[in-house]
């Protein structure tokens, strides 16, 4: 059984959810519903245990089969995100925790140095620690010496769809990592979703793309589809391009023929 | 007066928005609307934050022709006390409000920092999120307050052409043009997280100030890179005083003018308040604003204490009802979001949340 394992966890999808964006929080339940995925992740300053209409955690936590990953966007210090997480799992009790400080709150950039910070202080502290990072190899595996579970570099800005526009460094951490390497934000349709399996990432974690797509649960579908598609591709071993063409006029005659 | 910063003189890469505002635009009303809708959906989703503005005093030593608080208005003067505020705060947590600008007129006696600074600690307790719109203060008045819970100021510079302003602001400190220029700068130096920015539409050409403003917005975010910025477009409407705006912006108008800023600032949050109309601020929904103000009163006092039979600041176009207006954002399959902030992210000033201060909402 192909499967996605983080720590002690298991998951047979590989497609994780955000959960911000949506039109209601109706709609977003039903995309999560029919994107299959176990694994959602929810904004620590949408939970709101004072006003039920407005929380966005509690009804995701009664769909049975979903484990949900907390997240910090709106940090912008390690010591904020530290914070944000020791809260998200005394009220999730959730293990998992995906750090996202970006201190620019125009771009939304992840801030690489808090980030590591704030990471290697939640991996002492027993998190399963989700970083969301630039599209930067060395920090990626400065991030797995940390005890982080996964990386997640950005295939491109957040709510850009603007794809894999990294996708030379995403291939160098692909193939240097010894965790689950995880792309976030930036992917518009299910063939980059595709795509970035077939690469061989572990999973891909959409949000904008569903939430904004005119049937959010029919786009949660399709993209469930492609990771699974993409995915397999990866396992079965994609054919080389070809890229070898012999030259018209032999370049190697002077050696002779024999061996 | 000194001579302006020379960030505020025409700069490089405004043409595009500089075309985009213009009367004979070659782009259609229509055109910037669908470009603008597209970019908001993609940035901030189908969403629209939402807070209140609580209005801590109205009294003011300034002569702003246009404005219903100025010291010549025969406007009774009344700040709210320790007692009053929490009254206040419990009255707007029953309509699930989380997100509260606090309001004062100019600094006065009545209204000093002091007062500011123990309501900013009052509300920081109640709510999530604090910010403030009121005097001009310095670096280390703006750090204390961030100490205490604001996580940011919005500050009009209400027209950025020095003539008309000289004109607009009779007296009081309000006169001062350059010092209140430089106040966003000196709450970011101080550590407020997010600032707000405006003009108010109706004094001066509005495509002149909406280029100025959107000079100081670049220059802020180039100087303070961690800034959250934000425009807000306070348009003049009939007020306390009776007095008519020089420069009238119609609905067009200040549609166009939204778009622009939607698309020449693709992350900058846009605010729209009760100013305008239900059909205004229904329909401007998805389309560039991203944070709406919401069961707004503007009189001193106003959400504990109904009828007062006060003026506010300005007349409230838009008097739905939180669960009427959730209702109409519903509608267009907008998604109303009350909490969108955490006390985590305040920084040191974390104090956490005063419990006999909040109550659950019913309405939306």
């Amino acid at each position: 059984m192909d499967s996605l394992q983080l720590g002690s966890y298991t998951f047979s999808s590989r497609l994780i959810l955000g959960t911000g964006k949506f039109s209601s929080t109706t709609v977003m339940l039903d995309a999560v519903k029919a994107s299959g995925s176990q694994l959602v992740t929810v904004a620590l300053r949408r939970f709101n245990r004072e006003q039920p209409g407005d929380d966005l955690f509690s009804p995701l936590a009664s769909i049975p089969g979903i484990t949900l990953m907390p997240n910090t966007s709106g940090a912008s210090t390690a010591a904020e995100a530290v914070q944000a997480a020791r809260i998200a799992r005394e009220l999730s009790g959730s293990p998992f925790i995906k750090v996202e400080i970006h201190p620019n709150p125009q771009h939304l950039m992840p801030d690489p140095i808090e980030t590591y910070e704030a990471s290697k202080i939640l991996a002492k502290e027993g998190f399963m620690v989700m970083p969301y990072i630039p599209a930067d190899p060395v920090l990626a595996k400065r991030l797995e010496e940390a005890g982080c579970a996964s990386v997640m570099p950005l295939g491109s800005a957040i709510g850009s769809g603007q794809g894999l526009a990294t996708a030379e460094m995403l291939d160098i951490i692909i193939r240097e990592s010894t965790i689950p390497v995880i792309v976030d934000a930036g992917i518009r349709s299910p063939s980059e979703a595709g795509l970035a399996m077939e690469m061989g990432c572990a999973a891909v974690l959409v949000n904008s793309a569903v939430a904004v797509s005119g049937n959010p649960p029919l786009m949660a579908e399709a993209f469930a589809e492609a990771v699974g598609a993409g995915r397999k591709a990866f396992r079965a071993g994609i054919m080389e391009k070809s890229g070898i063409a012999a030259a018209t006029s032999p370049l190697t005659s002077f050696l002779g023929s024999g061996t | 007066m000194n001579t302006l910063p020379g960030w505020l003189e025409a700069g490089a890469g405004e043409s595009r928005f500089r075309t985009m505002l213009s009367p004979d635009s070659p782009y259609s009303l229509e055109q910037l609307a669908a470009a603008s809708r597209a970019i908001t959906m993609r940035r901030f989703g189908r969403t629209m934050t939402l807070y209140a503005p609580l209005y801590l005093s109205n009294h003011c030593p300034s002569g702003c022709t246009y404005c219903g608080f100025a010291s010549d208005r025969n406007t009774p003067r009344r700040r709210l006390e320790p007692g009053e505020i929490r009254k206040e705060l419990a009255a707007m947590k029953q309509l699930g409000i989380s997100d509260i600008l606090l309001l004062t007129g100019e600094r006065t006696k009545a209204a000093d920092f002091s007062y500011l600074r123990d309501a900013v600690e009052t509300t920081a307790k109640a709510m999530q999120r604090v910010s403030v719109e009121a005097f001009p203060m310095s670096v280390d008045e703006y750090r204390a307050l961030a100490g205490s819970g604001c996580t940011g100021i919005t500050i009009y510079q209400e027209t950025y052409n020095p003539l008309h302003y000289a004109e607009l602001h009779r007296w009081g400190p309000k006169k001062n043009y350059l010092e209140r220029l430089e106040t966003p700068s000196r709450a970011l130096e101080a550590g407020m997280k997010t600032v707000g920015l405006g003009v108010l539409l109706g004094l001066s050409d509005p495509v002149e100030d909406a280029l100025m403003l959107y000079r100081h917005i670049r220059h802020l975010g180039k100087t303070w890179w961690r800034a959250g910025l934000s425009v807000s477009f306070p348009r003049l409407r009939p007020q306390n005083g009776g007095y008519e705006p020089p420069f009238p912006v119609s609905d067009r108008q200040l549609a166009r003018m939204i778009f622009a800023f939607r698309i020449a600032l693709p992350d900058v949050e846009l605010v729209l308040s009760t100013r305008e109309s239900p059909s205004f601020r229904n329909g401007m929904a998805g389309l560039g604003i991203t944070r709406m103000s919401i069961a707004s009163r503007t009189t001193v006092g106003g959400y504990h204490e109904t009828e007062t039979g006060e003026k506010g600041q300005f007349e409230i176009f838009d008097d739905r009802s939180a669960g009427a207006f959730c209702n109409a954002l519903r509608e267009k399959n907008i998604e109303p979001v009350f909490k969108n902030w955490e006390h985590a992210y305040n920084g040191p000033s974390n104090t956490g949340i005063d419990q006999t201060i909040t109550s659950m909402n019913r309405e939306c």
